[in-house]
C-alpha cells in the first residue's frame, strides 16, 4: 500500500533575464526607459510523483532546472503555473547553518536555527542531546559559532537539519560536508530516516551515492523530464549520454 | 487569511529572531545592554547643551505636570523618534540583508521586519524605564498612573514602525538605493518633528502668515499631517504633561498605525513568494 507524499503537477517556471535592469530609483529615473528583459522557462511543465517513504533523487547537467524543482519543492520559488502539493510536513535542507549568528554560542544556535527551519522549542529540547552527539561539537558547546572551524561549523548546521524530523525532507548536495568519517555518519542517517519510513528528494552529482541512496531517479534536462524510474536504469542511461555529449 | 495562520505559526520562530538581534548585539561587550543607552544619552547631552544653554530655548510648562525642563521636554519626545528612526532606517534593509537565509530556507519572510522591531521595542523599553526613574526624581509622580497608557501607545507607535518598514523593506527590493532615500527623508522628518522645540513656536509662525494662498489651510495644518508629530504630541502629554492625549489625536495615532501595518502586510502577502528570486 503505497501513498503519495509529493506530486507535483504541470509545473512551470518563468525567470526574467535582464539585458538591462533598473535597480535603483536613480537609474529609473535618470534613464527614463523600462527594463529590458527576456523570459527563460526554466521548467517546462514537470509532473512527477513521489511516493510515501521513498528516496527520490533529481539529476541532471548543470542548469537544467534540477536545481530550480529543488527550490521549488523547498517553497523558496514558486511555480509560475503548475502545482506542489504535499502530504505531510516539509523541511529542506539546501545549504547547513544558514542563519546562524557568529556571536551567538553553538548551545543558542542550535535553537535559532532549529526553529528557523520549522522546530518548535520542545522538539528541540528533546533532540538537543542527539543533535549535539551526532556533529561531536560538545567541548565547544558555549563558545560563540564563530570560532568554529569550518568542519565544526557545518557539522552543527548539518545535526540540526537532520534532526528536524520532517515527513518529507529536501536535500541538496549536502552530504559531502564534513570529512570521510562525518559522511559515513551522515549517510547511515539517511538510511535510519528511510527506514523511519520519511520521504527524501535528493540532489547531487555523485552517481554512485545516488545509486546508493535512491529508489527512484529522475533526470532533468533543459527544463524537462527526461527519464523517471528506478535508479540504476536511469543513471545508466544519463552516464552514456554524458559520454557520448 | 491564509498568511494570518502561517504568521501565527511563526511565532515561536519570531521570538527567536528576536532573540538574536537582542542577544547578537551585545554579546561579549564589557557594559552589554547598557550601550543601548549611548546613543539616546549623547542625543541629550548634545541637544541640551545646544538649546537650552546656547540658544537658550525656555522649556515649556508641563500642564498639569507643573515641569519645565528642556531636557526632560526633549527625552519625552526624543526617545519614541529615535525608536521609530532605528526601525525605520534599519527596517527598509532588513530583506536586501537576510538574503541569505531568504534564499535557503522558507518561513514567513515577514518575521524578519516584525523581529526587528520588536528587538528595537526591547532597548527603547530600557531607555523608556530609565526616562521614567528620572520623571520620578523630579518628583512628577503622577506619571505612574499613566504608565499603562504608555505602554498602549509604544505599542501602536511600533505597529505604525514596522508597518513602514515592511514597505519599504520590500520596495528596497526592486530599488536598492531607497535605503539611502530613507535616511535623508528621516532627516527631513526628524526637524519637521516637533522633539527639539515646542509646536508652540510652529502655531507663532502660522498664525503670522495665516491662510495659505487664500485658503484658510494654515502651515500648522499641514505641520500636523506628520503622524510622528501626533506620536510626539502623545508622550509628551502623557508623560511630561502627565494627561491623557486629545481622543481626537489618540484615533488619529491609531489610524496611521492601522493604515500602515495593513499595507506592509498585504504587501507581504503578495510579493513575498516572489523574493528569493529577486534577492
Amino acid at each position: 500500500m503505497t501513498e503519495l507524499a509529493v506530486e507535483v503537477t504541470d509545473v512551470w517556471k518563468k525567470f526574467r533575464l535582464y539585458h538591462e535592469r533598473n535597480q535603483s530609483l536613480k537609474s529609473a529615473f535618470m534613464r527614463g526607459k523600462a527594463s529590458r528583459h527576456e523570459d527563460f522557462w526554466a521548467l517546462q511543465g514537470v509532473s512527477l510523483e513521489v511516493m510515501k517513504g521513498t528516496t527520490h533523487g533529481l539529476i541532471g547537467r548543470n542548469g537544467s532546472g534540477k536545481s530550480t524543482l529543488l527550490k521549488c519543492l523547498a517553497k523558496i520559488y514558486w511555480p509560475t503555473t503548475g502545482e506542489i502539493s504535499y502530504n505531510g510536513s516539509m523541511a529542506s535542507l539546501l545549504e547547513v547553518g544558514s542563519g546562524f549568528h557568529l556571536e551567538l554560542s553553538g548551545r543558542e544556535n542550535i535553537y535559532l536555527n532549529g526553529s528557523i527551519l520549522g522546530m518548535s522549542k520542545k522538539a528541540i529540547d528533546k533532540k538537543f542531546d542527539e543533535i549535539v552527539d551526532f556533529s561531536g561539537i560538545e567541548r565547544f558547546l558555549d563558545q560563540p559559532v564563530k570560532n568554529y572551524s569550518s568542519g565544526m561549523y557545518v557539522r552543527l548546521g548539518f545535526s540540526i537539519a537532520i534532526n528536524v524530523d520532517p515527513d518529507i525532507l529536501v536535500v541538496d548536495e549536502v552530504l559531502s560536508v564534513g570529512d570521510a568519517e562525518f559522511q559515513e555518519k551522515s549517510i547511515k542517517k539517511f538510511g535510519e530516516l528511510k527506514k523511519e519510513g520519511r520521504t527524501i528528494i535528493v540532489v547531487s552529482h555523485s552517481m554512485a551515492l545516488m545509486d546508493d541512496l535512491c529508489d527512484r531517479i529522475t533526470w532533468i534536462d533543459a527544463g524537462k523530464i527526461k527519464d523517471t524510474g528506478p535508479s540504476s536504469g536511469v543513471i545508466k542511461k544519463y552516464e552514456q549520454d554524458q559520454t557520448h555529449a | 487569511m491564509n498568511y494570518v495562520r502561517q504568521l501565527f505559526a511563526a511565532r515561536e520562530l519570531l521570538a527567536n529572531l528576536t532573540r538574536r538581534e537582542v542577544q547578537g548585539k551585545y554579546k561579549r561587550t564589557a557594559l552589554g545592554q547598557l550601550w543601548s543607552l549611548a546613543n539616546p544619552l549623547a542625543a541629550i547631552i548634545i541637544y541640551t547643551f545646544v538649546f537650552a544653554f546656547i540658544f537658550q530655548i525656555e522649556a515649556p510648562l508641563g500642564d498639569p505636570s507643573g515641569l519645565q525642563n528642556y531636557a526632560l521636554f526633549l527625552v519625552c519626545g526624543l526617545l519614541p523618534w529615535l525608536f521609530f528612526s532605528r526601525v525605520l532606517g534599519q527596517g527598509v534593509e532588513v530583506i536586501v540583508s537576510n538574503s541569505g537565509l531568504i534564499q535557503k530556507v522558507y518561513f514567513p519572510r515577514i518575521v524578519l521586519p516584525i523581529s526587528l522591531t520588536s528587538a528595537i521595542f526591547f532597548s527603547w523599553m530600557f531607555e523608556m524605564a530609565v526616562l521614567i526613574v528620572a520623571l520620578l526624581v523630579v518628583q512628577a509622580f503622577s506619571v505612574v498612573l499613566y504608565l499603562p497608557v504608555v505602554l498602549v501607545f509604544m505599542v501602536i507607535l511600533a505597529v505604525f514602525a514596522s508597518g513602514l518598514a515592511m514597505v519599504t523593506s520590500i520596495i528596497n527590493v526592486y530599488f536598492r538605493d531607497l535605503f539611502y532615500l530613507v535616511s535623508i527623508a528621516l532627516q527631513f522628518w526628524f526637524y519637521l518633528t516637533p522633539i527639539l522645540y515646542p509646536v508652540s513656536l510652529v502655531q507663532t509662525q502660522s498664525d503670522k502668515i495665516g491662510g495659505l494662498f487664500g485658503t484658510p489651510i494654515t502651515v500648522l495644518d499641514l505641520y500636523r499631517i506628520n503622524p510622528m508629530e501626533t506620536f510626539v504630541t502623545i508622550f509628551r502629554n502623557l508623560l511630561y504633561d502627565n494627561r491623557l492625549p486629545d481622543l481626537s489625536v489618540a484615533l488619529v495615532a491609531s489610524g496611521w498605525a492601522v493604515a500602515a501595518a495593513l499595507a506592509g502586510f498585504l504587501l507581504f502577502a503578495k510579493k513575498e513568494r516572489d523574493l528569493a528570486e529577486l534577492l
